[in-house]
């Protein structure tokens, strides 16, 4: 995949993501609200790759001003994937040189492995999260699941246990995944079903829309890897 | 404004690194600045079961879970440390919802209270759930209503 292709597609999906958190922001209230409907002229125009620097830098900016309304990520790790995905297609497009369009992706490739490694580590070394505990007490009290009949899911010991490390193991042995472009198409099978999981489980639905538009830049990040080893 | 940005250029990916007090907002409506109201009510209470055409809908479209994700990172940020933003932010989004019309205001009542519940369990060893805990963590001031029906 050539870094134009994968910058594209990318750019693709990270106009749905936005757009679709632009229209959930039209039904909220304020602030948020008014400035939805400019981003999603916006997230239109990013899908349709419409002057691109231009339409990311003013995404941008309306996402630095979402930040200071909300004193942080309205919608905590989602909202910071997708700016983050924003600016490092932002720098690939305002980079000087070849070089530096590949620092700022690769930048962007580099934390979405970190993503699942360090959040596969934080759980690795929690004896809550290896005896599967920590699950369920995410299904008994925490105010996660969409649904109450989902909290019965606390009882499934077995279940929550092999779940649990199914994730662990997952997230731990991503970065290994670049060495091989069938092992990294696996993996991101693996991880979009975990997101699709989350997204049903506890109505994380922005977190899918978000880790999905970094899969292009991964999936040149892997072709490109050998040579810069 | 760096140090609200400086965490998304560099971010820490510490997701579900343990599992802490976990919030719950309920409300309740009073006429006058001094009482208390007389009962609580759950804002937005989960849903017996969803369909699976509901579950599809909400992967494109989840507005009114999404912001009840944001009002509870508001509660837990109240948890490590009490600061007046959070708590208006919270009443702004509640008084938004009713003058919506997502609940109805008992006759003759002026003013919103909510409060925060916080819901924890007991420390236990690795294998065994703790007792499950459900303490008020603060009760907030009365926020006046205004009519309903009028989106803002």
């Amino acid at each position: 995949m050539t870094l134009e292709f994968a910058v594209r597609i990318a750019e693709i999906l990270l106009g749905i993501a936005l757009l679709q958190q632009s229209l959930e922001f039209l039904r909220g209230i304020g602030f948020e609200k008014r400035i939805a409907i400019f981003r999603v002229l916006l997230s239109v125009l990013l899908i349709a790759g419409v002057y691109p620097v231009w339409v990311e830098s003013l995404l941008l900016v309306t996402s630095i001003l979402l930040i200071r309304r909300f004193l942080g990520p309205y919608n905590g790790g989602s909202d910071t994937m997708s700016i983050l995905l924003l600016l490092c297609l932002w720098g690939s497009h305002v980079a000087p040189s070849r070089l530096w369009q590949e620092v700022a992706l690769g930048y962007g490739a580099l934390q979405l492995t970190l993503s699942y490694f360090q959040a596969g580590w934080v759980k690795l070394i929690n004896k809550e999260w290896r005896s599967g505990k920590a699950l369920a007490e995410v299904f008994s009290f925490s105010a996660y699941p969409v649904s109450e009949s989902l909290r019965a899911l606390r009882k499934r010991n077995q279940l929550l246990f092999v779940a649990s490390w199914c994730v662990i193991i997952g997230e731990l042995l991503f970065p290994l995944a670049l060495l091989n472009i069938t092992a990294l198409m696996v993996a991101l099978l693996f991880t979009a079903c975990f997101h699709l999981a989350n997204a049903i489980l506890f109505g994380l639905n922005r977190f899918f829309w978000s880790w999905l538009a970094a899969y292009p830049i991964i999936i040149w990040f892997q072709e490109r890897l050998p040579d810069l080893l | 404004m760096v140090k609200q940005f400086l965490p998304i250029l560099f971010p820490s990916w510490r997701f579900f690194s343990g599992i802490g007090p976990s919030p719950r907002v309920e409300l309740g409506f009073v006429v006058g600045r001094d009482e208390s109201p007389d009962y609580w009510v759950a804002f937005r209470p989960l849903p017996q079961r969803l369909t699976t055409v509901q579950h599809i809908v909400r992967l494109f479209h989840n507005p009114h879970w999404n912001e009840l994700l944001f009002i509870n990172t508001c509660a837990e940020r109240l948890f490590e440390a009490m600061d007046e933003f959070y708590m208006d932010e919270i009443a702004h989004r509640l008084l938004a919802a009713i003058q919506r019309g997502e609940m109805s205001i008992p006759d003759k009542q002026r003013y919103l209270i909510f409060r925060i519940r916080a819901i924890y369990s007991e420390a236990a060893p690795v294998n065994v759930m703790g007792n499950i805990r459900d303490e008020i963590f603060v009760q907030s001031r009365p926020y006046q209503l205004e009519p309903q029906g009028v989106d803002e």
